[in-house]
């Protein structure tokens, strides 16, 4: 026994059940490291002195940790209350506050200050502006850009409410990569999504932005399994993205965040999800990340680096 | 030198003002037991995945001071070891 007094944890109602009968228990490979010290808390420590937010935190994402070991986030602007009120997500859905016009200048002193080298970016959706925030998020982007040269920058967006104007005000600033993710296969919309977003309208954006976008720029899409879909579901919309001009995807496990409304269908096993990536590569993905962990965002510099030396194989072949 | 360590559980917050809470769903190791830095003590479940704790350091688990099935939440000590510094 230790000479260190005993203090009381937190919580009144100790050994209380983890169990959630309605929902399949973790199975063995739902396991993460704890988010560690270090790179983590100066990751947190800036945002918190610039004011900034971040996904990982708004979302309740599990792979905090390993991002932010290695000073990689997302930052999520415009805000942390979003118009819409998709079932699948932890993100607060209410009224936004009016737009913050500094935010594109913070957004790029924190990746200056982080070192980071591929700086992502999204937002919750803001069916509430005309146009969607769709300026700041271009505003951002060549922030980032005039500030950090040489950073690759990664807009992950709503779909504007199919405003095509508003895609454009963001393809026209160049980031990167355009991510738009399209969430679910087809059948699963309506109960995953907010009406207002559509499966469709979704294939509509990312085909619009690849047609609005130079080649160099790569455009992503990203969904979540274990809700209820078909494997043959899942190569469907594999398939969709595909032809919609997508050259990135991501696909990782869906985990109920606290207060969400759809419980987990199944937990897709690894093997599983490494045959969803062999698929993907089938169709001619240059860059796939799949897994039970794997995010829109999850190690995004290295989707960034990969879909890049792939085009870049391409080149030399059609040259040789 | 051999000094006693309080093992924290380190923050998981997802929010400025709501503090993640887990749920201790497995003890690693016993008391009395010889660590290395890294090796698994205990585990904690939220609502999102398994979160794994490791030893921050070499030395011997003293105490647990939570158990399976405990709620706990960030800060709270979860161990103390008799670390080897």
């Amino acid at each position: 026994m230790s000479s260190i007094p005993h203090k009381p944890c937190c919580g009144d109602n100790r050994n209380l059940n983890p169990a959630k009968p309605s929902e399949p228990p973790f199975p063995s490979w739902i396991r993460r490291p704890l988010p560690s010290g270090g790179d983590r808390q100066q990751v947190k420590d800036v945002l918190a002195d610039l004011s900034l937010n971040t996904v990982c935190l708004s979302a309740q994402c599990p792979n905090q940790g390993e991002c932010w070991s290695r000073g990689t986030a997302t930052f999520m602007v415009l805000g942390n209350v979003c118009t819409r009120d998709c079932a699948f997500c932890g993100v607060s859905s209410g009224r936004p506050a009016p737009v913050d016009t500094d935010e594109a200048r913070r957004v790029a002193q924190a990746v200056d200050r982080l070192r980071l080298r591929h700086a992502v970016i999204t937002s919750v959706t803001r069916d509430d502006l005309h146009d969607g925030g769709a300026a700041l998020i271009a505003a951002v982007v060549r922030a980032i850009h005039g500030t950090c040269p040489g950073v690759s920058v990664e807009t992950l967006t709503s779909d504007f409410g199919g405003a095509d104007s508003a895609l454009s005000l963001v393809t026209e600033a160049r980031p990167e990569v355009f991510a738009h993710n399209i969430e679910t296969v087809a059948r699963l919309h309506q109960t995953l999504r907010d009406p207002r977003a559509s499966y469709e309208r979704s294939l509509s954006v990312l085909r619009l932005a690849r047609t609005l976008l130079p080649r160099k720029c790569h455009v992503k899409s990203g969904f979540m399994v274990g809700c209820g879909e078909s494997e043959e579901e899942v190569g469907a919309t594999l398939r969709d993205l595909r032809a919609a001009g997508c050259d990135a995807v991501t696909i990782g496990q869906y985990l109920k965040p606290r207060g969400g409304r759809v419980a987990v269908a199944r937990f897709v096993p690894p093997d599983t999800f490494a045959a969803f990536e062999d698929q993907a590569r089938a169709l001619g993905f240059a860059f796939v990340m799949s897994g039970p962990f794997v995010r829109s965002s999850y190690h995004a510099e290295a989707v960034f680096g990969g879909a890049l030396r792939s085009r870049q194989t391409d080149v030399s072949k059609n040259d040789s | 030198m051999k000094v006693e360590m309080e093992i924290m559980l380190p923050d998981m917050s997802d929010g400025e003002d709501d503090a993640l809470e887990a749920v201790v769903s497995l003890w690693s190791v016993d008391e009395g037991a010889q660590l290395k830095e890294g090796d698994d003590l205990l585990e904690v479940t939220t609502d999102k995945a398994i979160f794994v704790v490791p030893s921050p350091c070499a030395g011997v688990l003293l105490e647990k001071r939570v158990h399976e099935n405990d709620r706990v939440c960030a800060d709270d000590v979860v161990a103390v070891l008799e670390a080897d510094l």
